[in-house]
């Protein structure tokens, strides 16, 4: 019986093409309307050296990247082992490995998976008469043996190689028709797995730090600083590419003190402004949130987590920011976090990001993660559409004369910035009167410390949105957060289809935290199980700062990063919260 | 400027709030010299940004009535950065102190100097730390006793003029506050400069180095010698790491293109072939797969 969805893992050493075998495979099914979610990954030299690549290709729309594949190219065992943990063939996977690679087949090959020797290298010699259009051979074979978008890969392979060296389009082209006349000779091998799909409309294929920059310049921001930080350079990157062509600049700062700088300068001139980091960045950039939440300085915070603390695992996810996200600063400050579940999202997030600091002068911190940030993945190019809000600026009658904290209802005073002649104002990172003039004294701090505060009011009325999943009433409810998301949701789905009764809740905006929402939720499930990346329990514990999970029906889901959530691991706890409900692990330290 | 606007003075640029500083503070005389600058150079006080970072000095955005930003300690540039960039049409200053600018904002003194940033950096140095009372900075001379060394600095100090000169700041001066008049016709020329402007001004303290401080960097002041060729960097950089003397005057001035201008040519190649901005539709359609 045909599939709906497939995932491949390809592995393989430098100048094997496995990055180029990936990214070709994703464009086709992207081209061809499929749904695709990307990842990589590299061993720890900065250039060659061993690299994977894992695409899950599926008819339906996807939320999460697979946890085992379904189709193994091994171009060679030693790079496979090197994978180990990370890149598992699945219980009846089609292992396709290199057949002149004298290593025998590694143990932890499942014992019910298919094992096929493929001559690569001679294929591609006799084809294409060099063994470096391995890789097109290989995208033969899989494209012949499981219907993988033939015509497209035949495309994206003519457009790869038209105009370069003569013959070399010709040479792959060879390649790529002896991969798929070589697949016809292996039978049936591949029949179970074969893709039956009707081709959609193309879709777009983008990290998640991609379409965060995507989602700044469709806000307005027109300056960025940052400084290079993996998991988020891509923003810099494409940034530095897009906001010239919209008049805008990017600087690549000295360090993330002074990209924050910056970003709350231009602000404070008027601009739309964002930086982005990780983790590291982020403690460095924590004394100028505390600038912006006294100054009131609309100031949005990229932050895409990795393992940590310190240096930790720099290419690796984790939702281990959560604290230093919500917490990070002296005094008592305001400020928004949000969270991005997808590569969409990050989208989405960054325009909310932008909309909410500048509606409600706030620095605004979004939390992805490096699982979402950069893998890439499909979506539809009609998704990228959100409202934008601007800076309230003082009205005509609220210059004379102008003060830049005035007292208001909701605590947002109307913004003035340079070049408005009767708005002039000078400000400070002091505690300041509603003129912006120094003062120290306790009354004044109290009343404008509730002015700033006041703000999270209308914000949490208006910005509460969360996901909830599964039925209105269940037996288990799970909470996650951010990347978990998407995974919790693919468990959810395969449990309730089998007959349990889960629901999940996974909230959008972390802070102001939405009390009511979450409420409402547990009070519509009898267990609760916690699932989050972080081996301190971070979500589970802020959760509890402000409402209270009994622990007679709480369960705690956590561990360390450096590995994404998957689906059978979520499926596994979510067995077996239903089946012995205790925490799990003690994280109340 | 249009004829019927009346031409700004010194007394425009004062705010009603009055100084924290001390009496007889050299502050006092930088501030004066700003606002008779402002007056000389005629910015509009509602298209100027004065930018400072943390310490005594950097209470000054507070005194002058354009827009100001009295941000962070050691932070003045990375906001001036951002301010400049994003508001090409303003101008902008960013002032404070010897500690301040080049230990804890040292990296950022480096980089503005390097980018050629476009802004005027006013640094009131008075060689200690004023505002945490009395503690060595990084121009406190070698072998000085202050609060934080009780058996005399153990550190060689620099020279920030020196620095700035030699890591790409193309206008850099050196004036004395005590000096009024000097300071202002200095201050009005890094004004005036295109690119990092960095005019140190010798700012006695009064409380944490006594009266000692002025009477001696009188002593030393004296103008740059007549005919010093302040377009040669070996030139302007002979009358640093000076010890007997003080020399006053610009050092160092050179004409390159600012970050802004470069930044501009940046936005002008990027929109060549175009005639309006890309709509989010058309950035999103770039990932569509090139087949």
């Amino acid at each position: 019986m045909p599939s709906t969805e497939l995932t491949l893992g390809i592995v393989g050493s430098g100048g094997d093409g496995v990055i180029t075998v990936g990214d070709i495979l994703s464009q086709a099914a992207a081209f061809e309307g499929l749904n695709v979610i990307k990842t990589e990954a590299y061993g720890p030299q900065i250039r060659g050296g061993e690299s994977s690549c894992n695409v899950r290709i599926a008819v339906k729309h996807i939320e999460a990247q697979a946890d085992r594949v379904d189709v193994l190219v091994a171009f060679n065992w030693p790079d496979f082992n090197r994978f180990k943990g990370e890149m598992l063939p699945g219980d009846n996977a089609i292992i396709l490995y290199e057949a002149s690679d004298p290593t025998p087949v590694p143990e932890g090959i499942p014992p019910k998976a298919v094992r096929v020797p493929v001559p690569y290298i001679q294929l591609a010699m006799d084809s294409a008469g060099t063994k470096a259009a391995k890789n097109i051979v290989t995208l033969g074979v899989l494209a012949g043996l499981f219907n993988v978008s033939i015509d497209a890969i035949r495309a994206a392979i003519t457009k790869k190689f038209s105009g370069k060296k003569a013959g070399l389009l010709d040479a792959n082209v060879k390649g790529f028709e002896s991969g798929i006349a070589y697949a016809k000779t292996l039978g049936a091998i591949g029949e179970s797995k074969r893709l039956e799909y009707k081709k959609g409309s193309p879709k777009v294929l983008l990290s998640g730090n991609e379409a965060c920059a995507i989602g700044a310049l469709h806000a307005g921001c027109r300056f960025f600083a940052g400084y290079p930080i993996t998991p988020s350079s891509e923003v810099l990157h494409f940034l530095s590419e897009w906001l010239p062509r919209h008049g805008g600049s990017v600087v690549q700062t000295e360090d993330e003190l002074a990209a924050i700088g910056a970003v709350v300068g231009a602000s404070f001139a008027g601009v739309k402004s964002m930086t982005s980091t990780s983790g590291p960045g982020l403690s460095l950039m924590t004394e100028m949130l505390g600038l912006a939440a006294m100054a009131e300085v609309p100031t949005v915070v990229w932050n895409v987590q990795r393992g940590g603390p310190s240096t930790g695992l720099p290419t690796k996810s984790e939702q281990s920011d959560l604290f230093q996200g919500v917490f990070a600063g002296h005094g008592d400050q305001p400020r928004v976090v949000l969270s991005a579940e997808d590569v969409e999202t990050c989208f989405h997030s960054t325009v909310d990001a932008f909309n909410i600091s500048e509606e409600f002068q706030i620095p605004v911190v979004v939390l992805a993660d490096q699982s979402i940030a950069q893998r890439r993945e499909t979506v539809s190019p009609e998704a990228f559409k959100h409202a934008v809000i601007g800076r309230r600026v003082p009205a005509p009658e609220e210059m004379a004369p102008y003060r830049r904290y005035k007292e208001t209802a909701d605590g947002v005073s109307p913004m003035s910035f340079p070049g408005i002649k009767e708005g002039i104002y000078q400000t400070n990172g002091l505690e300041h009167d509603e003129s912006g003039r120094p003062n120290s004294m306790h009354l004044m701090h109290e009343q404008m410390s509730a002015k700033r505060y006041r703000r999270l009011r209308p914000i949490r009325d208006k910005y509460h949105d969360f996901y909830r999943m599964g039925p209105e009433k269940a037996d288990l409810g799970i909470l996650c957060w951010g990347s978990s998301k998407g995974t919790v949701l693919e468990a959810i789905e395969a449990a309730n289809a089998a007959g349990a009764k889960v629901a999940g809740f996974s909230p959008k905006v972390l802070y102001p935290f939405p009390k009511a929402q979450f409420l409402e939720f547990l009070n519509s499930v009898n267990q609760v199980l916690v699932i989050e990346v972080s081996f301190a329990a971070q979500f589970y514990k802020y959760i509890r700062t402000f409402i209270d999970l009994p622990e007679h029906r709480v369960k705690v889901f956590c561990r360390s990063g450096g590995k994404n959530l998957s689906v059978p691991e979520v499926a596994e706890q979510i067995r077996k919260a239903l089946s012995e409900m205790s925490m799990q692990k003690e994280v109340l330290i | 400027m249009s004829a019927t606007v009346t031409p700004f003075t010194a007394g425009d640029y004062r705010t009603d709030l009055k100084p924290v500083w001390c009496a007889g503070c050299g502050d006092f005389g930088v501030l004066t010299a700003l606002y008779r600058a402002m007056a000389e150079q005629q910015w509009k006080p509602w298209e100027t940004v004065v930018i400072s970072g943390i310490g005594c000095s950097s209470r000054l955005p507070g005194y002058v009535s354009t827009y100001g930003f009295n941000t962070v300690h050691g932070r003045a540039l990375p906001l001036a950065t951002g301010v400049k960039v994003a508001r090409p049409d303003l101008h902008v200053v960013a002032v404070g102190g010897d500690g301040d600018g080049f230990a804890i904002g040292g990296n950022h003194f480096l980089h503005s100097c390097r980018r050629n940033l476009d802004v005027t950096y006013i640094l009131m140095d008075n060689e200690i730390y004023g505002l945490t009372k009395g503690q060595s900075a990084p121009t406190t001379p070698s072998g000085d006793k202050t609060k934080s060394t009780y058996y005399g600095n153990p550190e060689p100090s620099f020279d920030p003029c020196e620095v700035a000169i030699s890591v790409g700041a193309t206008w850099v001066g050196r004036a004395f506050s005590g000096d009024v008049k000097g300071t202002v016709e200095l201050m009005s020329k890094a004004l005036a400069h295109h690119g990092f402007g960095f005019l140190n001004v010798m700012s006695p303290c009064v409380t944490w180095r006594g009266e000692d401080q002025f009477k001696t960097f009188k002593a030393k002041s004296r103008p740059l010698p007549e005919g010093h060729d302040k377009t040669s960097r070996a030139a302007a950089l002979q009358f640093t790491r000076e010890t007997e003397i003080m020399s006053l005057g610009v050092l160092y001035e050179v004409k390159a293109p600012s970050l802004i201008d470069r930044l501009a040519e940046i936005q002008t190649r990027a929109r060549a072939s175009r005639t309006k901005e890309p709509t989010t539709d058309e950035i999103v359609r770039s990932f569509l797969p090139k087949l």
